[in-house]
């Protein structure tokens, strides 16, 4: 048996001599330092809840009607009538918000230990990008299920682009195909959902790791072991305090791996809804265009983006301020690498300055979120009396954490192009907290 | 210090997330229905209402009649007998026999299919919309209703529940007066209690109808639960072992 | 550092034991994904029996029925198509549905006609070579594909050609005669297909 596995191996390795050596450029030979912690988990687990997502959606496509007419009844044939369709839905449905749980903790991993710094510039963008996609993808896909949330999400996310000047409402039309959403609209979301965008995830996912795997990863102590000692007790070249990915990390991501699946399943199987966060109470049903929802908002991971519109007045006799806004949130972590210029990396060597700053930056971020699900709406008057003025309130509280989230990237500009940071000193080797 | 920032920045994620799934549930706070669709018996009580009552205009238009008897323990001639009153066949969904057009001649919109009904508004909305109609003299079918004001849909129920009345507020002359109550004015055949019940069965009915997977998937969930629980046991005994070279 | 000495043992059983109960894991995550392919409650709704009054029917005629989503050729024979069958046995791969066809008909069927009662045939129009849908050609009068037709159906796709039971003739690329499916009458005109004939296996 032995023997044919090896005469196997050989006859690979003679066509593709090229195959062992990636391979092991990647596991068994990339080095990675030995202290990743906690937050470390999230990049293996995002792979884990990609493979869900095409999984499971490929066998939703083999149930779902992408028509106006019939998508909304072939979900609820895939629910009922499929064998298993139920289980095969809830995970693609609970896997899509999970998707961005465990997408925001690996960005805030990469924003405290400063993973986004030289070297590792391209690494950042590429998860941006990764990032951008994936909202796109997880938005055509909401619209998909036809409900009547899914029509006015639809609606309203497109109007966004009705507020650019001049070619505005050209455009909304040309994206709808029509002059609501329809028929052509969901036929389009849904290529561009099934294919399209996951192709270029893929894509951008593979260059993703490429990238990282070139400059090796950081770690919460943010040195760099390429330029520590040399020699482990597996190559007398490589860093001292790198281990093989395979099998140290992976072994490790196993045990993050089961935890999670433990997790998403006790939500799969016991509250596929997350009381009306995960799956919304409204888009059971079907679209309507002539009944708006009582309460029309994002899915709880665009809401933090989304609350940014409408904290933004109009002006000027046009809305596009708010749209603005919105994408320079966005725009803004892009650019992180060059705004932040301070040259110790993880939060646990910067100044009090940055601590405070990015505290505040999350609870911003958490804050807008609060605002964009309306869950405000039922907070404030059970923390300040019925009888409070809402609106006042709710801008009120969204102006401020609008102004903290972008105040943090002008602070995080100024703290360190002007030299206002008193690191600490950073240790010369990385060190292990077990 | 870090330690301390993390941990921070952890308990406020959690409290968060605490406090969000406290207060999922949205909306006016209801009394909850109490509905339990492991009460197989509950449900099928509901059925025989929501066939005696309901199905002359609602539709379950994604439940099939096969369906409800595997879920509810009832044989193919329960369900074709005491439940099926159309020509509809045992594998055939359940429509209602009322054509549309004329549905909406009689209510001026045609009843919503019930299908997905307390997925749509919840349980509790529902117990308590059976529980809130009232006499009202000014609405053009005699019945109105505190839950959803002016709804186009008569009170089938009467003859169970009875008739209620509302009960003003007083207010100052020229106000909109607010219903401050709902009273029993005529008895019906059940009691309060008997028709709370009954209503309680209907919900519970509609809430199965809602979602049947959900009768079956908390019995797969606790077995897979656990299976990735022991998982993740044996992984970290892994990487216990395999982490003795790492110091 | 670690120096002390790898316990390899343990270490290999905790890898197989890992590996075998993720495996265990996988399979049984598989499984739900191989059943979404089975039949639908929908398409098995669809596939119930089918009633059908044979009233209308003349002799002669065939009517033609969906069931699981099949045709089936429903035809009233008339007595000189009958009496054309026994004639046919030299020319046809199994005249009597015995031999490699002895599968292709419910055992209540399997006599000369095919059938429960003589004159009523009841067989799932599809051609047993690649799954086409045969044309009736009732009429006995010499057709381009055969001199000395007798009534039955010709196969477009591949000109095979059948009887007026189904049965398949020698030299035609169709193996076997066509599949009768179960089916039972209710009264003397009403029949019912997809559920065997009462008293039959």
């Amino acid at each position: 048996m032995a023997n044919v596995f090896a005469s196997i191996a050989d006859w690979v390795n003679d066509r593709a001599p090229n195959l062992a050596p990636t391979y092991r450029k990647h596991m068994t030979e990339y080095y990675a330092p030995k202290n990743f912690n906690l937050w470390y988990y999230f990049g293996s687990l995002a792979l884990l809840v990609l493979v869900n997502q095409i999984v499971t959606g490929i066998f939703l496509t083999m149930n779902y009607d992408p028509s106006a007419a019939g998508a909304f009844d072939s979900v609820q044939y895939i629910m009922r009538d499929v064998e298993w369709g139920w289980l095969i839905r809830y995970m693609h449905t609970t896997g899509a918000s999970l998707f961005f749980v465990v997408i925001y903790l690996h960005m805030f991993r990469g924003i405290m230990y400063g993973s986004y710094k030289k070297p590792r510039e391209l690494v950042w963008l590429l998860g941006m990008l990764i990032f951008l996609v994936l909202m796109a993808e997880a938005f055509m896909g909401y619209v998909l299920p036809w409900g009547n949330m899914s029509f006015w999400g639809a609606k309203v996310i497109v109007s966004l682009f009705g507020t650019i000047p001049v070619i505005g409402k050209d455009l909304v039309e040309w994206i709808m195909g029509d002059f609501l959403p329809a028929d052509a609209t969901l036929n389009r979301f849904f290529a561009l959902h099934v294919i399209a965008l996951p192709l270029v995830l893929l894509l951008l996912v593979v260059l993703h790791l490429a990238a990282l795997h070139e400059v090796g990863s950081n770690n919460p102590d943010g040195v760099d072991i390429k330029h520590g000692p040399k020699g482990n007790r597996w190559d007398a070249l490589k860093p001292a305090d790198g281990i093989p990915f395979h099998p140290y990390y992976t072994v490790k991501d196993l045990v993050g791996v089961g935890l999670f699946l433990a997790i998403a399943a006790f939500i799969i199987f016991f509250q596929p809804t997350l009381g009306g966060w995960f799956l919304e109470h409204d888009n059971s049903i079907a679209a309507n265009n002539l009944v708006t929802p009582a309460q029309i908002k994002p899915v709880w991971y665009f809401t933090a983006f989304y609350a940014i519109v409408r904290m933004i007045p109009s002006a000027l006799g046009t809305a596009v301020w708010g749209v603005l806004g919105m994408f320079g949130s966005i725009a803004l972590l892009f650019a992180l690498p060059w705004i932040d210029v301070g040259k110790v990396k993880s939060v646990r060597y910067r100044g009090t300055g940055y601590k405070v700053a990015l505290t505040l930056f999350v609870l911003a971020f958490l804050g807008l979120v609060m605002i964009g699900t309306d869950f405000t709406d039922e907070l404030f008057p059970k923390l300040f009396g019925a009888d409070i003025d809402m609106t006042a309130w709710d801008n009120a509280f969204g102006r401020v954490m609008t102004l903290i989230y972008f105040g943090f990237f002008v602070f995080l500009w100024l703290y360190t192009h002007l030299g206002w940071e008193k690191t600490k000193p950073v240790p010369e080797r990385v060190t292990t907290h077990d | 210090m870090t330690k301390r920032y993390i941990s921070t920045i952890a308990l406020a994620l959690g409290l968060l997330l605490g406090t969000t799934a406290v207060m999922a549930d949205e909306g006016p706070e209801l009394p909850s229905a109490a509905t339990n669709i492991r009460d197989t018996a509950s449900l099928q009580r509901g059925a025989h209402l929501f066939f005696n009552y309901c199905v002359g205009c609602h539709s379950l238009k994604y439940e099939r009649y096969e369906r409800i008897a595997d879920d509810l323990g009832l044989t193919q001639a329960d369900v074709m007998n005491n439940l099926n009153f159309t020509d509809a066949k045992f594998g055939d969904p359940v429509i209602s026999h009322m054509p549309a057009d004329d549905a909406q001649k009689f209510f001026g919109k045609a009843p919503p299919d019930l299908s997905l009904e307390v997925s749509a508004k919840g349980a509790d909305w529902v117990f308590a919309y059976l529980n809130s109609f009232y006499l009202d003299p000014k609405s053009p079918i005699g019945w109105n209703n505190t839950i959803l004001p002016n709804a186009a849909m008569p009170f089938p129920l009467w003859e169970l529940q009875g008739e209620q009345t509302a009960v003003m507020k007083a207010g100052k002359p020229g106000d909109d007066a607010q219903i401050e109550k709902l009273t029993l004015s005529h008895p019906g055949r059940l009691t309060p209690e008997q028709y709370q019940q009954a209503t309680r069965d209907l919900t519970n009915f509609l809430e199965y109808v809602s979602e049947p997977a959900a009768l079956e998937r908390r019995h797969v969930g606790i077995w897979v639960v656990l299976f990735l629980l022991g998982f993740t046991f044996l992984a970290y005994l892994l990487k216990k072992e395999y982490w003795k070279d790492v110091h | 550092m670690a120096n002390e000495v790898v316990d390899q043992g343990r270490r290999r059983f905790l890898t197989a034991t890992t590996a075998v109960v993720g495996g265990v894991g996988v399979v049984a995550a598989v499984v739900p994904f191989i059943k979404s392919w089975e039949p639908s409650a929908r398409a098995k709704a669809a596939g119930a029996p089918v009633t059908q009054s044979l009233k209308k029917v003349e002799p002669g005629q065939q009517l033609i029925v969906a069931w699981r989503s099949l045709p089936v050729f429903i035809v009233n024979r008339t007595p000189t198509q009958l009496a054309a069958l026994p004639a046919q046995d030299p020319r046809l791969v199994d005249p009597t549905s015995t031999g490699t066809s002895a599968d292709q008909q419910p055992k209540y069927a399997q006599n000369g006609t095919r059938s429960i009662k003589p004159e009523w045939l009841v067989m799932v129009g599809i051609c047993t070579h690649l799954g086409c849908v045969p044309d009736f050609v009732g009429e006995m009068k010499p057709e381009p594909f055969d001199p000395n037709w007798q009534g039955g159906y010709y196969c477009p796709c591949h000109h095979s050609r059948y009887d007026m039971a189904g049965r398949v003739y020698q030299g035609v690329p169709a193996p076997k005669n066509m599949v009768i499916p179960p089916y039972q009458y209710l009264d003397d005109s009403t029949i019912q297909i997809g559920v065997d004939a009462q008293g039959a296996a």
